[in-house]
């Protein structure tokens, strides 16, 4: 018997239909994978499951009863845990006291106990194999993949019979998102059911046991993962053929150099840094999460402190802070890595954060003229192809494939013509990915020249003219034409380089 | 007109709540309405009003300046001291005050934005240290009377409308010009809304929250002076009462205590809010005591108003990701 039973289930905010008609079922013991563009109704249904929303219509059965929590609380009463993309996480607190947060251990006087805590902390890390964390260590000096790591300990620490994980691979670098994937089966050998998002195919092909298809807000098939192909699951995940995810690459680079970076270094994880990108090319940046991306892309917006030579366009540049770099034709603009936290004003509308970076551009006589700034507004949106109501939606509240569209168009909009882009594709639904492909390659072709990283290889490799590989704030290689695999990407990553 | 409603309803709220006061103030003090009563309401709320023009501008920032009772003071007695009852030196006293209460806005700004000290901090201390160079300059000792053009200019009348309304009214076009229409106030939105956010995206998140920090420095000097010519004189202590009556008004008006929304337009009708229930206390024989109870009662009120809004968009924003 299923353990969850799920039919005709809806739910309404306002008048946008969220979620209609959804039905669902699967067992204990099984890695169940929720698969959909972003708005297809996922996070809708996992919400609902987890007790953060309750449902219109239809009804839920776990073990065969009635199932309505209404709150998560009442949700992990009945053994049903989520591990959310947005962290859920106090900075000020410890690891060990996030995990156990509101379920704390406790002496008969009702006071913490710590020895307990830890003790349970330990036996829980072990037991999961958990990539090194430390129990006392204080959340706020964490990266987002370590934390999303300690989110998924949150979750296991209430025992619960079903886990839900909401693309909880999506912040991992490769190596624990490879331990992710272990620990899922290993939930699941233990007669857990684990409900399993994630906007990549691989994954989903290496865990799950079965999968359910949504779109447009509703469910349209389900499947058992053995017996159906990516071609149907994309088929039906956007309900047209989707030829291709990546655009031809053709070349378009041009022999003038847009950004000469020398000696490039940055704190302790960025030294010695030396590339050239040229004008009309994708330059790829890879390696293992960890090791100088961030501060190569921080360093050159000038959102951290770094020594070294920038050269834009041929002229030294001197980028003291990310005004600077946005300035002029000859700016350098960043795409950022953390959408809700660097990227966008979530409470402000489309229009705000569109044109927050070029507020001068529709500026006369000191005030503001609210139709240049329409007309700048209809340009991106129309350009992207951004999904709004209104331009006066609230930025919020859009999909995350849009969220992206704004955060690109606010960097388009500034003209600058050298484009850093951090992990653009993350967390966004396959179909606005391709379009994301599509923009980089255009853009190219424009003259515009793009330093891309991504969290997941095959980007690089499908995508990128040239891919540099980091190791230890180094560049460690530099791949061309055939040599971009994903293969030669890992070897250069991880093992000593060969002499050059 | 409706979608203006959604994005100002608590700017709404409260000035339906202004007239919903009055009215209930004219029921219990038959005469409230009169308009030689009226009048000395707005002039009251005047005060309030340019304290509050500066806090605004602080809290919608993201910040929150408690140095303005000292500015105010000091601007009081420094004036009153330089001019000893005569109008002339004010010809460079006025300016050289406004240069002062602008400069301690500025070692406000400069302390939160350049050195990362918190605004409660950084401006209590300012407070705190104008209160002490003032005793000493003073000695306690009583000021000479305020000079007879100050007194004009917060008590004189234009054709009937109080002057201090009419410089009210100046001081609320402008801010309305700033916040609205000019690229001060899209960058002290998005300041205030995400600093991280705005740094990223090219705003000049220094210099705008020093700007706000000057503002406030400069209408907190700007109304001593002004209150001083209300009283006569220059007293200590005179501006204790502008803490809390300016960040309320701000807090009334709509604006989110954390920063990023309201509008000074919000703040002008907090102003007359906090005088209007002056006004009806006495009217229902309640003491000053009970009057700081239901000040205090208004804030809260206020506030919760406004978290339950934030606390539905919040739900809005998890429902439509999907």
């Amino acid at each position: 018997m299923d353990l969850v039973t799920v039919n005709g289930l809806s739910k309404r905010y306002g008048g946008i239909v969220a979620l209609s008609e959804a039905a669902f079922g699967a067992r204990a013991g099984e890695v169940h994978a929720l698969l959909g563009e972003n708005g297809a109704g996922k996070s809708t249904f996992i919400q609902i499951l987890s007790g953060a929303v309750q449902h219109d219509g239809g009804t839920i059965l776990v073990d065969g009863q009635d199932y309505r929590p209404a709150n998560p609380d009442a949700a992990q009463a009945r053994g049903i845990a989520a591990v959310f993309q947005e962290l859920s996480l106090i900075p000020d607190l410890s690891v060990e006291q996030n995990i156990w947060f509101r379920h704390e251990p406790r002496t008969w006087l009702g006071i913490v106990n710590r020895a307990e805590m830890r003790r349970k902390t330990l036996a829980l890390l072990e037991k999961y194999d958990f990539p090194a964390l430390r129990p006392e260590q204080e959340l706020r000096r964490l990266t987002l993949a370590e934390r999303q790591i300690v989110e998924i300990a949150k979750g296991l620490a209430k025992d619960p019979r079903i886990l839900i994980l909401d693309e909880a691979t999506s912040a991992l670098p490769a190596r624990e998102a490879e331990w992710l994937l272990k620990l899922t089966r290993q939930l699941a050998a233990e007669g857990r059911l684990v409900i399993f998002i994630s906007h990549r195919m691989a994954e989903v092909r290496a865990i799950a046991d079965r999968l359910t298809i949504f779109r447009n807000g509703s469910t349209v098939a389900a499947h058992e993962a053995a017996a159906v192909s990516d071609d149907e699951i994309v088929t039906q995940m956007i309900g047209r053929h989707l030829d291709r995810l990546y655009p031809e690459r053709v070349p378009t680079m041009t022999d003038r150099v847009a950004l000469k970076v020398a000696n490039l270094a940055s704190g302790s994880r960025l030294s010695g840094v030396d590339f050239s990108l040229r004008e009309g090319e994708v330059l790829g940046v890879g390696g293992l999460q960890g090791h100088g991306q961030r501060e190569l892309f921080q360093a050159l917006f000038g959102a951290t402190k770094a020594s070294g030579a920038i050269e834009l366009w041929g002229r030294p540049a001197a980028i003291g802070n990310p005004r600077q770099a946005l300035t002029g034709k000859d700016g350098i603009a960043l795409v950022p890595e953390d959408r809700r936290g660097q990227g966008l004003l979530l409470t402000k509308s489309v229009r705000e954060n569109l044109t927050l970076s070029v507020i001068k551009r529709f500026t006369e006589n000191g005030l503001l003229s609210r139709q240049k700034e329409a007309a700048l507004v209809k340009e991106m949106v129309d350009f992207l192809r951004i999904k709004a109501g209104t331009p006066e939606q609230l930025a919020g509240t859009l999909s995350g494939g849009n969220q992206q569209k704004v955060i690109f168009g606010k960097m388009l909009l500034t003209q600058a013509r050298v484009l850093l882009l951090y992990d653009p594709t993350r967390g966004v639904d396959v179909g606005t990915k391709g379009e994301i492909f599509q923009l980089m390659r255009d853009l190219a072709a424009k003259g515009y020249a793009i330093l891309f990283h991504s969290s997941d290889m095959p980007e690089l490799v499908h995508v990128a003219d040239r891919v540099l590989v980091m190791r230890n704030g180094r560049i460690a290689a530099t791949l061309e034409g055939d040599h971009i695999s994903e293969e030669e990407i890992l070897r250069a990553a991880m093992l000593e380089t060969r002499a050059a | 007109m409706s979608a203006f409603l959604a994005r100002n309803r608590l700017i709404v709220l409260a000035y339906a709540g202004m007239v919903v006061l009055l009215l209930v103030t004219a029921m219990f003090s038959p005469g409230f309405l009169s308009v030689s009563n009226m009048r000395s309401t707005v002039v009251l709320a005047a005060f309030v009003g340019i304290v509050a023009l500066g806090q605004t501008f602080v809290i919608i920032g993201g910040g929150i300046d408690l140095s303005v009772p000292w500015v105010l003071n000091s601007a009081a007695i420094v004036m009153a001291l330089l001019c000893g009852g005569q109008d002339l030196p004010l010809v460079w006293v006025m300016p050289l005050l406004l240069a002062g209460g602008a400069f301690i806005g500025l070692v406000n700004g400069v302390g939160v934005a350049q050195f990362g000290v918190p605004p409660i901090i950084m401006t209590l201390a300012t407070n705190v240290i104008l209160q002490g160079l003032i005793l000493v300059l003073t000695g306690g000792s009583p000021t000479p009377s305020a000079p007879a053009l100050i007194q004009f200019l917060s008590v004189g009348r234009i054709g009937g409308f109080p002057v201090i309304a009419l410089i009210w009214l100046a001081l609320t076009l402008i801010a309305t010009l700033l916040l609205s229409k000019a690229a001060f106030g899209r960058h002290l939105y998005a300041l205030g809304t995400s600093a991280t956010v705005a740094e990223f995206s090219g705003v000049p998140t220094a210099r705008t929250t020093i700007l706000t920090y000057i503002v406030s420095g400069l209408t907190a000097a700007f109304a001593g002076m002004l209150l001083t010519g209300y009283s006569g004189q220059a007293y200590l202590g005179m501006g204790d009462a502008y803490l809390f009556t300016s960040i309320a008004a701000v807090a009334i008006g709509g604006a989110s205590i954390l920063g990023g929304s309201g509008h000074y337009l919000g703040t002008v009708a907090g102003a007359m809010v906090l005088t209007i229930l002056t006004g009806l206390l006495p009217a229902l024989n309640l003491s000053s005591g009970a009057l700081l109870v239901v000040y205090g009662a208004v804030i809260l009120i206020t506030v919760s108003i406004g978290s339950e809004t934030f606390a539905g968009l919040g739900g809005r924003l998890r429902g439509r990701r999907a």
